[in-house]
């Protein structure tokens, strides 16, 4: 199966005089369906990766593919079209527009990319909105919203296209624990709801444990790449699943505890 | 469609900013139509007074080439206030042709066949130098407003019968009834009765002229059918001189002459106090466009991270420029309603504060729907060329460096 999302060769410089090697030589591969985090100190360069990953920015040199598809040829606008079908993005200043609702901003990706909404995809931002827990706030102005309440709109922002890939940059790095821990879980469920890919850049190796892979990087170079202990476990579920089936999946403890 | 909420949202989040940029907005275009209306007000009573009860356009033969080497004072053409002066050896002889041809034209609002000449009123002792004009009354009527314009007598006149100016009058002590003498340059008379007394409202006319019928002046001066020029009246005075030429082309064998040839000091006036006007105008219009433009420029500054997020959400670089375009332009349109409501106050109350004791304004005015409907299509396309330069900036803003920076 062709890779959802991958980088080949991929090489990012700052400045023109004084050069910043931010990324270098980045080969990285992400599978549908994956749940992944990128982790690394400060300034190694996670941001920069995740921007071009999501084509926001573009490599100084290499190539991003998508399903094989070159994206590196697209233009600006060919790219913003293709960001709107295929990718959803969660930043951690959650950037509602807060000129609008929050169903309204949750609406905004299919505005822009096929005009007004028509009844079932109105349904589907419902109904995403309850699942993200802020149905009852919808009609609210998303400046009258609390922080987690802002991040949980902007995930049902990212799936109201049903784009195959999530990239979220530190989505919990500006919320309270509690808040945090509920927008972790959600994102997990919709993953496996819905299939959706993640690629989550965060800080938090609680976090980070609880992925399926987590891709380490440091100076711009990934240093390391590998399945979580739950992932294996999980591949190992049905020979485990008798020992540990009053246990619930996904618990930190649990995985921490092993 | 999705860029014109976010234009419109975009503009109501920034309430006090946007009601400031609208008043002024507002205030700018008031002026623009104040004075537009004004002027245009101004220079219609000027054209009024000046040609409105005169000829616009006077045909008569062209100069023969004998005749103007011995130039009599009589053959000169000055038309102004005292109108066209034909001289009687050019006749015009296949008019009917021409006034069929002029007539077919719908630029005319008076078509009028003159037959005239210089000759002499006596009445008992007393001999005056006058002014014989035969004329369709009919015809000269939309001209000269006679009618409306008898202080005495009947509007009527036939082939010995007249009608004289005022001045005239009261000079030999006539009125309607009164017999007198009428004789061409060579000395041949005849009597005339009088049927009535005009004032049209300028001594020199009112001291020399008389109408008759046409075929009466044509008796006087042996013309036979021909006469000696026609008087033309438009529509839109200001198209005499270009109309005048190009007829010119058309029968080059005619003299054309246009009230704008004859009053050079008018129109040099006219358009003096025109171009100053549209001068004003225009730096107004700078004005408003850079208020929009400056306005709109920090408005992008403020709503960068709105745009880097709808950039990263799919818009095309084209969508963001048209949001800031719409934005413009909204603010160009909101601003010169505004505006024509102010513009309106500004006149209703300017002529109201000038009017006279009878309550009559300076001069009429007209409140033309055409001024208000160009000042709010220019200020909405000034609106939209304003926000040009923001809208490309906005266009060009880098997502990363606005989701980077929070
Ligand atoms: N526009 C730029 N010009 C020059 N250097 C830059 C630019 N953007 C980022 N950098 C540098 O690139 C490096 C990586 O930045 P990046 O934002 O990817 O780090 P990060 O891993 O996301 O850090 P953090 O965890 O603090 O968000 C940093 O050293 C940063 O200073
Ligand atoms: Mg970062």
């Amino acid at each position: 199966m062709a890779d959802l999302l991958s980088l080949v060769g991929v090489n990012k410089v700052y400045g023109q005089k004084v050069k910043t090697h931010v990324l270098k030589d980045i080969n990285l591969a992400f599978k549908k369906q994956e749940f992944s985090a990128i982790i690394g100190q400060s300034g190694s360069g996670k941001s920069t990766l995740l921007n071009i990953l999501g084509t926001l920015d573009r490599p100084s040199s290499g190539t991003v593919y998508s399903n094989e598809r070159n994206l590196s040829s697209l233009s600006d606008d060919e790219l913003a079209v293709f960001r709107n079908r295929m990718m959803g993005f969660i930043f951690q200043f959650h950037y509602l527009l807060p000129e609008f609702s929050a169903l309204e901003n949750v609406l905004i990706p299919h505005w822009l990319g096929q005009g007004n909404p028509p009844p079932d995809i109105l349904k589907l931002a419902k109904q995403l909105l309850d699942r993200v827990g802020v149905s009852e706030r919808m009609n609210n102005k998303s400046t009258d919203l609390s922080g987690g309440q802002q991040q949980r709109v902007a995930i049902a922002r990212a799936l109201i296209n049903r784009p195959g890939v999530i990239l979220a940059d530190e989505p919990t790095g500006n919320l309270d624990s509690d808040s945090a821990e509920q927008v972790n879980q959600l994102m997990r469920e919709i993953n496996e709801e819905f299939g959706t890919t993640f690629i989550i850049v965060t800080h938090d190796r609680h976090i980070a444990a609880r992925c399926d892979r987590v891709v380490e990087i440091k100076d711009g170079a990934i240093v390391q790449d590998y399945l979580t202990a739950e992932r294996e476990e999980r591949e190992n579920w049905e020979e485990l699943a008798p020992r540990y089936c009053n246990l619930r999946k996904g618990e930190v403890e649990w995985v921490n505890k092993r | 469609m999705f860029i014109w909420k976010a234009a419109f949202r975009f503009l109501i989040e920034g309430r006090s900013q946007t009601l400031f940029i609208a008043v002024g907005i507002a205030i700018g275009i008031s002026v623009l139509i104040f004075l537009n209306i004004l002027i245009t007000g101004l220079q219609q009573d000027l054209v009024n007074t000046t040609v409105g009860s005169s000829p616009h356009i006077v045909v008569s033969s062209r100069e023969d080439p004998l005749q103007s080497l011995f130039p009599a004072e009589e053959n000169k053409v000055v038309l102004s206030r005292t109108g066209g002066l034909f001289d009687t050896t050019r006749p015009l002889n296949e008019w009917d042709h021409l006034i069929e041809q002029l007539g077919r034209r719908e630029l005319f609002t008076a078509v009028s066949p003159v037959a005239e000449g210089s000759g002499f009123l006596s009445r008992g002792e007393k001999n005056v130098s006058v002014r014989i004009r035969g004329v369709d009354l009919n015809r000269a009527d939309p001209i000269y407003n006679i009618e409306e314009r008898m202080v005495e007598g009947d509007f009527m006149v036939g082939k010995s019968q007249v009608l004289i100016g005022v001045d005239l009058a009261e000079e030999l002590d006539l009125a309607p009834g009164d017999l007198i003498r009428l004789s061409n340059l060579e000395g041949t008379a005849s009597s005339y009765t009088i049927r009535g007394i005009f004032d049209l409202g300028s001594q020199a006319i009112n001291a020399s002229w008389i109408f008759i019928s046409l075929d009466g002046a044509q008796t006087i001066y042996q013309l036979s059918n021909a006469i000696t020029g026609l008087e033309l009246q438009l529509e839109d005075v200001f198209q005499a001189e270009e109309l005048a030429r190009r007829l010119e082309q058309s029968f080059p064998e005619l003299s054309w002459s246009s009230w704008e040839e004859e009053n050079p000091d008018l129109l040099s006036a006219l358009s003096s106090q025109g171009i100053s006007s549209y001068v004003i105008q225009a730096f107004v219009l700078l004005a408003v466009a850079l208020g929009i433009s400056s306005v709109l420029a920090v408005s992008v500054m403020q709503k960068s991270r709105q745009i880097g997020i709808l950039k990263a959400l799919g818009i095309s670089t084209a969508g963001v420029s048209r949001i800031f375009l719409i934005q413009g332009a909204l603010l160009g349109l909101l601003g010169s309603l505004i505006g024509s409501f102010l513009g309106a106050l500004l006149l209703l109350s300017f002529f109201t504060f000038t009017a006279d004791e009878a309550g009559m304004p300076l001069f009429p005015i007209s409140f033309d729907p055409l001024v208000f409907i160009f000042a709010i299509a220019v200020a909405t396309l000034a609106g939209m060329g304003a926000a040009a330069i923001p809208a490309r900036r906005a266009a060009k803003l880098n997502t990363i460096e606005v989701i980077k920076n929070g």
